[in-house]
């Protein structure tokens, strides 16, 4: 009798159908896995270091953003967003506006950033991202240790 | 007569499985890679701030990762610098040193890239802003002014 997946001398042939099978699992597995990567991004800072004495120092306005150790976010010491909140809308919205501005008066937007000792890093974070949102660079990070 | 392209005697196309077999294998070896693409040095017990705005990782340069845990129990950070822990960041300043100085080496034999060092901060998202600060200040002791925050797109 003629086996179900045997060739007629008694030897297995090649089965390409589960082959496909499997090889379709292992594709849509990896098709699923790739929509939940987690890829690492960055964001930049410059520490602020001896400036070049050939060229003038322009003097401009500084923005300064403080962070308190309960999270709540400040601009120029007007509160921000609620403490709780990561995307920071309000704060973003006014950055796009600040930096819109500066660049209308080809000024460059110098911003520093006062973190509290004891707030959360990720709160630093979420300021240095609302800072990228608005394409603002120049951004130095301070932290207030008293 | 039978048609080059694997047309039967009717006329009508045949189903290829072969064609179909090679496909899938390149679009499968495709995922896969993407998947693996990131291999990273890192730390794994750290759980990265979220930043969706931030830039992509810019590999071409030299850098040295310092991974800053947070140990929430004992309340304490520690600095994961080359597989060596630091408690404080004043002793991560000859570390850093060593790893520019060497960095600045592979640098100079590769034309045409950015010279500059820079140092990877890789901070838990939970450690008070302080201890990162500390790593920072170890940085522009050891003279790399140039410093990243590694982030991740989404949890």
């Amino acid at each position: 009798m003629k086996s179900f997946a045997a060739d007629d001398d008694g030897t297995m042939g090649f089965q390409i159908a589960p082959m496909v099978d499997v090889v379709f699992v292992i594709m849509l597995f990896f098709m699923v896995m790739a929509g939940a990567v987690k890829v690492e991004n960055e964001l930049s800072t410059r520490l602020p270091g001896s400036a070049e004495s050939s060229s003038a120092a322009e003097f401009t306005d500084e923005t300064i953003i403080a962070i308190s150790d309960e999270g709540e976010v400040s601009l120029n010491e007007e509160p921000f967003d609620t403490p709780t909140s990561a995307d920071l809308p309000q704060l973003r919205s006014t950055l796009m506006r600040l930096k819109e501005n500066a660049d209308n008066a080809k000024q460059p937007v110098v911003v520093t950033i006062v973190s509290d000792a004891h707030a959360k890093y990720s709160r630093t974070i979420d300021v240095l991202n609302a800072l990228a949102a608005a394409k603002i660079t120049n951004v130095t990070f301070n932290v207030d240790e008293e | 007569m039978a048609g080059g392209g694997g047309g039967l005697e009717k006329g009508e196309p045949d189903f290829q499985i072969a064609p179909m077999v090679d496909v899938l294998l390149v679009i499968l070896i495709f995922f896969m890679v993407i998947t693996s693409a990131q291999v990273l040095n890192i730390d794994k017990s750290i759980k990265l701030p979220i930043a969706p705005d931030a830039a992509k990782k810019d590999d071409s340069r030299s850098e040295a990762i310092v991974n800053v845990r947070w140990d929430a129990a004992a309340n304490r950070s520690a600095y994961n610098f080359q597989d060596k822990l630091y408690y404080k960041g004043s002793e991560l300043v000859g570390p850093i040193k060593a790893a520019k100085a060497y960095g600045d080496r592979i640098a100079a034999t590769k034309p045409g890239q950015n010279p500059e060092f820079r140092i990877v901060i890789r901070g838990d998202r939970d450690v008070p802003a302080l201890f990162v600060s500390q790593a920072m200040n170890a940085a522009a002791e050891a003279g790399v002014s140039d410093i990243s925050f590694s982030t991740v797109n989404h949890d």
